[in-house]
């Protein structure tokens, strides 16, 4: 009988860096021996060397040490997720209302979206974007009924898509609304379609059933060794394990995600929304000026346009280089424009109460200090309440989440929380205070008295509107925060007086009493001015 | 045995490979554009590949009912063209009872920048053409392809100027170094420059390129062939000096730019080039950007500028001590 492994290799091969973590049991019980990351491409094996060398050298006497030595690693479990290069979705529509409203769907998915309608487009470019081969799915909509303005240009659209389908025989089409039942399409496509039947799937009118639509979508990327798709399954586990509501928050190279979970309730599953949109890229692939715009926004230094877009270029072209110094806050600017966007794609999820835990994950914070990431979740994801904050540090949650038995991913994830969950602090945002008034940066109108008591000690200081503090708070410390402002603010409800539970982290506790959702000057210099005054709190003080 | 961290970790920097082969090379095919050649033929350097179009439009022509989208359709004869003018084009389209065609006016034929198979034409996608020759490979290439002489006008760390390039280069493809300005470039276009090779170029200096050339080619006579190869990315850094070896040993010889895969060709097997030194590791960015030395091992987590604490290297830079870098900035080559 073959003896239960003692040691297991956690592997998240992403597309700009790939991760091992490396676990061994210790008693009965999983731990994180250390991790490693580095450019995607290089070896699983060459890194699992280098920390097993490690974790032989630190653990003399560790139980998994013949498991450890060089030729034994070939022979390591190994709990594998990746990610698979981003497929391109084409949306096709008769008019650009109908485009727009196909888009707004889609972009709440994982594909990169494309939108030409015949509006915008004449039909041989359109051929030209249907037919290039980064195209991996069309999505052919409109109106059910179409709309007038949509009537004239079905049966070319239906003829265009139809042509392009016998082109290609391996493109999956997409056929939304009117176009379904046109003889155009079945006339274009002929009675013997070339590819898989299967690759033809009739979805409903956008506007009446977004949510089946973007079901279709999902469906043709579903990969269960994709980590990034399974992170809702993982913070599913984790609301359970914690009994606890969770929202995780994920930004890697080709896509982010947003999901919040919450524990079963009387002994039943926990459940999970989830969205995985490649708009939450830490960088698109052609930054355009919208994307060096939404950087920009949250950047202190002084790039200006041309330079900031050199800087994103070399960012999505070598993702993993340049993480010191200007680099670091350049990448946690643009993890922060991913955040923001990832936020307005979500407004349903924005619109729910505060969670209990907030986790981040992802690559682009794989580099950052902790304060600075606590700092990026506190500016973007924004609502009421006090929230714990974690931070998937090793990069284990989406190998974890492609363990499809419940049960197992739960005892795994339940002997890691402590090693795969680094905890940031707790913060707690309020809502209704106001902004301080621009250009004045020390504004000290007084909000209210804050007390911190932490065991049998406590600590008192007034609260100025608009502020942002950092209080130290050691990771595992448990205290309880009273706060008694001057006038009713928003804290889930309306009240004068909030008594919560907080926790400690690397980041300690971050009181946040900048308005919600976070209104920055739009003069330029302003808005660094206030950055840099919230950031200097964030970073490290020799690098202001 | 326990290794020590001095024995590993060299394989966890990243791999660049500087030269390739074979090459499958990708030249894109727009509605409208007739590809000249077939699958299994045999190319030589220069043949034509394509019958490229300036401006390209949606026909509308009668067309035969039965015929397939992406076929060619050639006007019959002795019947006067249609509305848009068009005597050929490829079939897009058949809505109504006629086909929509995309057609354009004829340019300058793409030409093969290196000799071998085609191995597939896809209208209105694109073709490939299969090579055994080697090849210097880039990070992205502007413009197209390109065949040319190769010519180094300066240092592999400086910036050449638009005075710098004169008459005497034209036909050539020129190694420019680190940097270069959308003004020099459309001087060496307009002096008749076959190609420039550049270790970063910048958004803006793109978007003049594209844009000088969007320009160019929509004029009656066109341009000939033109393709900007850029080595590393958008900030103009140093050559790598494995690179510059091999673009040194290329000094005067035929060689062609091609975009995708971003590269050089070198289609001249007898040329000898140089390998890198393997313990040779580039650090690509931070204050040492473009500086290169010798591996020393792995120096573990180390806290950089940012307070941002990075898996390190230790990197020896001629006879000084070896100092960290993080893993993420070095490059080894091949």
């Amino acid at each position: 009988m073959t003896p239960a492994p003692n040691v297991l290799a956690i592997v998240d091969a992403g597309r700009a860096t790939t991760s091992v973590g490396l676990l061994a049991r210790v008693g009965d019980q999983w731990r994180l021996l250390g991790s490693l990351a580095a450019p995607a491409g290089t070896s699983e094996e060459d890194l699992l060397a280098v920390l097993a060398a490690r974790a032989l050298r630190a653990g003399e006497g560790l139980a998994a040490q013949a498991e450890l030595v060089p030729g034994a690693l070939d022979a390591m479990p190994r709990l594998s997720a990746r990610s698979r290069a981003p497929r391109t979705l084409l949306i096709l529509a008769a008019s650009r209302r109908a485009a727009g409203d196909l888009s707004a769907v889609a972009l709440r998915t994982g594909w990169r979206v494309e939108v030409a309608s015949t509006e915008s487009h004449d039909p041989r470019e359109m051929s030209e974007l249907v037919l290039r081969r980064d195209v991996g799915a069309v999505l052919i909509g409109a109106g059910d009924p179409a709309g007038p303005d949509e009537r004239s240009a079905l049966d070319d659209l239906a003829a265009l898509g139809g042509a392009a389908a016998r082109r290609r025989p391996e493109l999956h089409v997409l056929l939304g609304g009117a176009i379904r039942g046109r003889r155009a399409w079945f006339d274009a496509l002929g009675e013997d379609p070339p590819g898989d039947p299967a690759r033809f799937h009739e979805v409903p009118a956008a506007r009446r059933a977004e949510t089946r639509v973007r079901e279709a979508l999902e469906r043709l990327l579903d990969d269960p060794a994709d980590g990034r798709q399974r992170l809702g399954a993982t913070a599913e586990t984790l609301a359970d394990l914690l009994d606890r509501r969770v929202e995780l928050v994920e930004v890697g190279f080709e896509g982010g995600t947003r999901v919040i979970a919450e524990p079963g309730v009387a002994g039943g599953d926990p459940s999970s929304e989830a969205i995985v949109t490649a708009e939450g890229a830490l960088v698109p692939p052609e930054p355009n000026e919208e994307t060096v715009d939404s950087v920009l926004a949250w950047t202190t230094g002084s790039l200006d346009r041309h330079r900031m877009g050199d800087r994103l270029r070399d960012l999505r072209g070598r993702p993993w280089v340049d993480a010191t110094g200007d680099g670091a806050r350049l990448r946690l600017a643009a993890a922060s424009a991913a955040l923001a966007r990832i936020a307005a794609l979500t407004p349903e999820l924005s619109r729910q109460p505060t969670p209990d835990v907030t986790v981040v994950a992802g690559g682009a914070f794989a580099t950052a200090p902790p304060a600075a990431i606590a700092l990026a979740v506190a500016d973007t994801i924004r609502r009421p309440g006090v929230s714990q904050l974690a931070w998937d540090h090793a990069r284990l949650l989406g190998p974890i989440g492609t363990i499809e038995d419940p049960a197992e991913r739960g005892a795994l994830l339940r002997d890691l929380l402590s090693d795969a969950l680094v905890p940031l602090g707790s913060v707690v945002v309020t809502g209704g205070l106001g902004a301080r008034r621009p250009g004045r940066v020390r504004d000290r109108s007084r909000a209210g008295r804050f007390e911190l008591s932490v065991g049998g000690s406590s600590t008192s200081r007034d609260l100025a509107v608009g502020e942002l503090a950092f209080i130290d708070l050691v990771p595992g410390a448990r205290a309880e925060a009273r706060i008694a402002f001057s006038e009713p603010v928003r804290f889930g409800r309306r009240m004068r007086h909030v008594t919560v539970a907080v926790t400690g982290g690397l980041a300690g506790l971050i009181l946040d009493l900048r308005d919600v959702p976070l209104r920055l000057p739009e003069r330029r210099d302003r808005r660094r001015t206030l950055l840099a005054d919230w950031s200097a709190q964030a970073w490290p003080r020799d690098e202001r | 045995m326990i290794p020590a961290d001095g024995s590993l970790g060299f394989e966890l920097v990243r791999l660049r490979r500087v030269v390739t082969s074979p090459i499958v090379a990708r030249f894109r095919l727009r509605p409208g554009e007739r590809a000249l050649v077939a699958p299994g033929e045999a190319v030589v350097r220069g043949a034509p590949l394509v019958e490229r179009i300036r401006e390209p439009r949606t026909g509308v022509v009668d067309g035969p009912a039965g015929a397939e989208p992406g076929a060619w359709w050639v006007a019959p004869p002795g019947r006067r063209r249609s509305a848009v003018g068009a005597a050929s084009g490829e079939l897009l389209f058949r809505s109504g009872g006629r086909w929509r065609i995309g057609v354009g006016d004829p340019a300058e034929p793409l030409e093969a920048p290196f000799g071998g198979i085609v191995r597939e034409v896809v209208p209105g996608s694109g073709l490939t053409v299969e090579t055994p020759a080697r090849a210097l490979l880039g990070a992205d290439v502007l413009t197209g392809s390109s065949i040319g002489r190769l010519h180094r006008i300066g240092p592999g760390d400086g910036q050449i100027r638009a005075s710098e390039i004169d008459v005497g280069v034209a036909g050539m493809i020129l190694v420019v170094g680190s940097h270069i300005d959308a003004e020099a470039i459309t001087r060496a276009r307009a002096l008749g420059v076959r190609g420039i090779v550049v270790g970063g170029l910048g958004v803006k200096e793109r978007r003049e390129v594209l844009a000088s050339e969007r320009r160019g080619q929509a004029g009656v006579h066109g341009l000939p062939p033109f393709a900007v190869l850029v080595l590393d990315g958008a900030i103009g850094r140093p050559i790598a000096t494995p690179v510059l070896d091999v673009l040194d040993a290329l000094e005067g010889r035929l060689v062609g730019i091609v975009e995708d895969p971003a590269c050089l060709v070198i289609d001249d097997p007898d040329v000898e080039l140089p390998t890198p030194r393997a313990d040779l590791v580039r650090i690509a960015a931070g204050p040492l950007a473009g500086a290169e030395g010798t591996w020393e091992g792995l120096a573990g987590p180390h806290r950089f500028a940012g307070g941002v604490a990075l898996e390190a290297g230790l990197v020896r830079l001629g006879n000084r001590p070896a100092v960290p870098v993080p893993l993420g900035d070095l490059e080894r080559f091949i």
